[in-house]
C-alpha cells in the first residue's frame, strides 16, 4: 500500500475539517425554511396586525410549555435565539397535529404563521 | 282647747271633795279667815317619782317637717315648719327687749315667793294672795309678759268673784236649812197636837158610851199638810241650792285648770308655775289632780298611766326652765369655740323649748346676729340642696364652713360629689345609648341623670348636641344619597364617622355605607402595603397590587395619585400591563399573553403576570382556528415590510 504523502495528509485533513464545517453551518443556517422571512418579535410586539397570514420562521428555544389542551394544541414559551429583531419570551401555539416531545432548552426553528394575534407552528425541525 | 265639757261636769260632779268644798262654806277670799288646811299642800312625792319616767327619755329634736319639738318625750306643736323657720329667724334679728328682763323676773320671782308653801298660813294667805295678784299687774307692764299676767290676773278675780257667791249661796243654804226645820218642828207640832185631841175626844166617848166607837177628829189636817207642804218646798231649795253651789265650785276649778294648762302647752313656764301656785293657795288640797284637758295633758306625756297633777306640771315648768338655761350657757359656750354650727343648733332647740322665757329673750342680739348670718346661709344651702343645684352647693357650702368651723362640710362635699358622678354616669349611658340608636335607653338614663342633678349642665349640652345631630341628620341624609349616586365612595369614605353617625338608624342607607366603607377601605390598605412595597425597593410589586385596586374601584383619586406615583419607577411594566389588558380585552388573547410574558420578565414573581399568563395560555390553547380580527381584514392589510435581513 502506498505511503500518503504527510504533507498531503497535514494540509488535507484541516482543509477537510473546514469544509465539512461550513457545509454543516451552511446547512443549518437556512434549513428547510430558509426561504422564508426571519419572524421578527419586535414587530409583532408593535403590531402584531400587520403580520397577520403571514408565514416566518423562528430560531428559538423552548423555555416552557405554559399550557397543553388535548387533541387541540399547546402553547410553548420561547425565546428568540437571534435577539437582534427582539427579545423576550413568546408564546407559540403548537397544533395537536405537530407531535414531538418539547423540553426546555430544546432548540427549533419553527415556521410561524401568523394567524390572527396567535403565532401558529405550522412546522418545525430541530437544530 | 278642747274641752269635752258634759263628760268632764259629770264626772265632777261624782266627786266628793267638790261637794264638801261648798257644804263646809270654806271658800273665801282675800283677807278672809282660812278654815282647814286649804291653804294648799305643797308636799309631794309625785314629782319626784316621776321624775326619772318623765324626764330620762331621749334626747331634744326638732321636726321642722311637721312642726313640733320632741323635748324628754313631750312633744310641743309649734305650728307649722314655715312658721317655726319664720319665728325662729325673726327672734335671731330682733333687738334686745326694751326693758330690763332681770326686773321682770324679780317681779315674778316675788309672786312665787308670796305663794310658796313656806309663806302660807293662815295669818298671811289673804294679804299674800292679794300682794301677788297686785304683783300680776306690775308684771304685765313688761313686753316679755304679752299680757299673759292680766290674763291670769283676770282668772283669779273671776275665782275669787265665784267664791263670794258661793259664800252667800252658803248664808242662803244656812237660811234655808234654819227655815226648814223651823217648818219640821211646826209641822210636827201641830201633828201631835192632832193626836193629842183624838186621843182626849176618844177617852170622853168611852166615859159616856160605855164600849162606844172611837171616835177621831179632822180638825187641824188641814193646816198640818200646809205646814208639811211649806217645809217640803223648803227642802227643794235647799237640794236645788246645792246643786247650785256644787256646779259653781266646779266651774271656778274648771276655768282656773284650763288656764293652767293653756300656759303649759304655749311653753309659758313661769306663769304655770305662779297659776300653779295661785290654785294651790286657792283651793283645797282635795281638789289638786288636773281635771280639766286631761285628755290633752295625757297626750302631752307619753305614759299610760299617767295622772296629771299640779305638781307634776309644775315640775316639768321648772325643768324646762332650768334646761333653757343650760342651753343657752351651752351655746354661749360653743360660739366662744368658734363651733358656730352647734350653738346654732342648740340655740333653736333652746328657743323652741322655751321662747318665752326671759333669758331666751334676752339673749346677746351680735351673737344672735351671727347666727342669723349662718342660719341664712345654712337655708340657701338647704335650698339649692332641696333644688339639687350641686353646681352652687359648694359656694355656699364653702360660706357656712368658713362661718362654723363644726359644719360637716367634708360628709355634705362628699355626697354632692357622688351626686355629680351618679348623674355624669348617667349622661354618658345616654350618650352611649344614643350612638347605639337606642333611643328608650337613652331617654332613661338621661331621666335619672335629672332626677339626680337637675340643674347638670351636660344635660343642656346632650341636649343641644341631640338637637344638633337632628340638624346634621337632615343634612347628612341628602349628602349621602347624592354621593353615593355619583359614586364618589372616595369622599363618603372620607366623611364616613358623620354619615355612619347620621344614618346608624337608616335601615336603606346603612348597608350602602358599610359597602362604601369596606370597600374604600380596602383600596386604602392595597395603597398603604403598595406603598410600603414601594419605599422597600420593590415597585413591580406594589404596580401588582396597585392593579388590584385599580380593579375595585379605578376612580379613585388617591389610588390615582399613588399610581402616578409609582409608575415612573414601572414605566414599561405599567406599559405592558396596560397593553396586556387592553389586548385581552378586545379580544386579543395572544397579543395580550404575549404582553403578560414580557411583562413577566421584567416582574418574574408577579402573581397577577402568573396568573394571566396561565389564564390566556389555557384560552389560546383551547382556541380552534382564530377568526380574522374584528374590522381587520387581513386581505385588506398592506403587505409587512420585510424584516431586515440582517442574518
Amino acid at each position: 500500500m502506498a505511503k500518503l504523502n504527510p504533507l498531503l495528509l497535514a494540509l488535507g485533513i484541516p482543509v477537510a475539517v473546514i469544509g465539512f464545517v461550513a457545509v454543516v453551518l451552511l446547512s443549518r443556517q437556512g434549513g428547510k425554511f430558509a426561504d422564508l422571512p426571519p419572524f421578527s418579535p419586535e414587530t409583532y410586539r408593535k403590531d402584531w396586525a400587520t403580520l397577520q397570514g403571514n408565514a416566518y420562521v423562528l430560531a428559538c428555544q423552548v423555555d416552557r410549555q405554559l399550557a397543553f389542551t388535548e387533541g387541540q394544541a399547546r402553547i410553548l414559551a420561547v425565546k428568540p435565539v437571534d435577539t437582534s429583531r427582539g427579545a423576550g419570551t413568546l408564546p407559540v401555539r403548537v397544533p395537536a397535529s405537530i407531535v414531538a416531545n418539547f423540553e426546555s432548552g430544546q432548540r427549533y426553528n419553527l415556521k410561524l404563521r401568523v394567524r390572527r394575534d396567535i403565532l401558529e407552528v405550522e412546522d418545525l425541525e430541530s437544530f | 282647747m278642747r274641752l269635752p265639757a258634759l263628760a268632764l261636769a259629770a264626772a265632777l260632779l261624782g266627786l266628793a271633795p267638790t261637794a264638801r268644798l261648798g257644804a263646809q262654806g270654806a271658800v273665801g277670799q282675800p283677807g278672809a279667815a282660812v278654815t282647814g288646811g286649804g291653804g294648799g299642800d305643797y308636799r309631794s312625792s309625785t314629782t319626784e317619782a316621776m321624775g326619772d319616767r318623765l324626764f330620762d327619755v331621749n334626747s331634744d329634736s326638732i321636726d321642722m317637717e311637721n312642726g313640733s319639738m320632741q323635748w324628754k318625750g313631750r312633744t310641743f306643736n309649734l305650728g307649722n315648719s314655715r312658721m317655726m323657720r319664720a319665728r325662729f329667724e325673726r327672734y335671731l334679728a330682733a333687738p334686745a327687749p326694751a326693758q330690763d328682763s332681770r326686773r321682770y323676773l324679780d317681779v315674778l320671782q316675788r309672786i312665787e315667793s308670796l305663794l310658796a308653801p313656806n309663806a302660807i298660813n293662815e295669818r298671811t294667805w289673804a294679804p299674800n294672795q292679794q300682794a301677788a295678784f297686785d304683783l300680776l299687774f306690775e308684771a304685765a307692764r313688761y313686753e316679755q309678759d304679752a299680757e299673759n299676767s292680766l290674763t291670769l290676773a283676770s282668772q283669779i278675780r273671776k275665782v275669787w268673784e265665784m267664791r263670794v257667791e258661793f259664800r252667800n249661796m252658803g248664808v242662803n243654804h244656812n237660811q234655808l236649812e234654819a227655815l226648814r226645820k223651823r217648818q219640821e218642828g211646826v209641822v210636827i207640832n201641830r201633828q201631835e197636837q192632832q193626836e193629842l185631841a183624838n186621843d182626849q175626844r176618844s177617852a170622853q166617848s168611852a166615859k159616856k158610851e160605855k164600849g162606844g166607837a172611837l171616835v177621831k177628829s179632822t180638825a187641824g189636817s188641814a193646816e198640818a199638810a200646809a205646814r208639811a207642804k211649806d217645809e217640803q218646798k223648803t227642802q227643794a231649795e235647799i237640794v236645788a241650792n246645792q246643786a247650785r253651789m256644787t256646779a259653781l265650785a266646779l266651774q271656778a276649778q274648771v276655768e282656773f285648770q284650763s288656764q293652767i294648762v293653756q300656759h303649759l302647752l304655749a311653753r309659758r313656764y313661769r306663769h304655770c308655775i305662779i297659776a300653779c301656785a295661785f290654785y294651790r293657795v286657792m283651793f283645797r288640797s282635795q281638789n289638786q289632780n288636773v281635771r280639766v284637758g286631761a285628755k290633752e295633758v295625757k297626750e302631752f306625756f307619753p305614759i299610760s298611766d299617767y295622772v296629771p297633777t299640779l305638781e307634776s306640771l309644775d315640775g316639768l315648768c321648772r325643768e324646762a326652765i332650768k334646761d333653757v338655761d343650760t342651753g343657752l350657757r351651752t351655746t354661749e359656750d360653743l360660739m366662744r369655740q368658734g363651733e358656730l354650727y352647734g350653738a346654732f343648733e342648740r340655740l333653736q332647740e333652746t328657743y323652741f323649748l322655751g321662747e318665752h322665757e326671759p333669758s331666751i329673750q334676752s339673749f346677746d342680739p351680735a351673737k344672735k346676729r351671727q347666727l342669723l348670718e349662718l342660719w341664712r346661709d345654712l337655708r340657701e344651702l338647704q335650698r339649692v340642696g332641696d333644688e339639687r343645684d350641686l353646681a352652687n352647693v359648694d359656694q355656699y357650702l364653702n360660706q357656712v364652713a368658713a362661718r362654723a368651723r363644726d359644719f360637716p362640710a367634708a360628709a355634705v362635699r362628699s355626697k354632692v360629689e357622688a351626686a355629680r358622678a351618679a348623674s355624669n354616669m348617667q349622661i354618658l349611658a345616654a350618650q352611649q345609648a344614643a350612638v347605639s340608636g337606642d333611643s328608650a335607653k337613652a331617654e332613661a338614663a338621661l331621666e335619672r341623670a335629672g332626677k339626680i342633678w337637675p340643674l347638670n349642665p351636660a344635660i343642656r349640652d346632650f341636649a343641644s348636641k341631640a338637637i344638633a345631630r337632628q340638624d346634621v341628620l337632615a343634612q347628612k341624609v341628602p349628602e349621602f344619597d347624592q354621593l353615593h349616586g355619583d359614586g364618589k365612595w372616595r369622599d363618603i369614605f372620607n366623611r364616613r364617622d358623620e354619615f355612619a353617625v347620621a344614618l346608624i338608624q337608616d335601615k336603606d342607607r346603612l348597608p350602602k355605607l358599610k359597602a362604601v366603607v369596606t370597600r374604600v377601605g380596602e383600596i386604602e390598605a392595597i395603597i398603604l402595603q403598595a406603598s410600603s412595597l414601594a419605599a422597600q425597593g420593590n415597585p413591580y410589586l406594589a404596580w401588582d397590587l396597585l392593579q388590584r385596586a385599580q380593579a375595585i374601584d379605578p376612580n379613585d383619586i388617591v389610588l390615582a395619585r399613588t399610581r402616578s406615583e409609582i409608575a415612573p419607577l414601572v414605566a414599561e411594566y405599567a406599559r405592558l400591563l396596560a397593553l396586556a389588558e387592553r389586548m385581552e380585552k378586545d379580544g386579543h388573547d395572544a397579543a395580550a399573553l404575549t404582553a403578560w410574558m414580557s411583562a413577566q420578565e421584567l416582574n418574574p414573581v408577579s402573581e397577577i403576570c402568573g396568573a394571566a399568563v396561565r389564564r390566556l395560555a389555557a384560552r389560546v390553547a383551547s382556541s380552534g382556528a382564530p377568526a380574522p380580527a374584528p374590522g381587520r381584514d387581513p386581505g385588506a392589510l398592506e403587505v409587512p415590510e420585510p424584516p431586515p435581513a440582517n442574518r
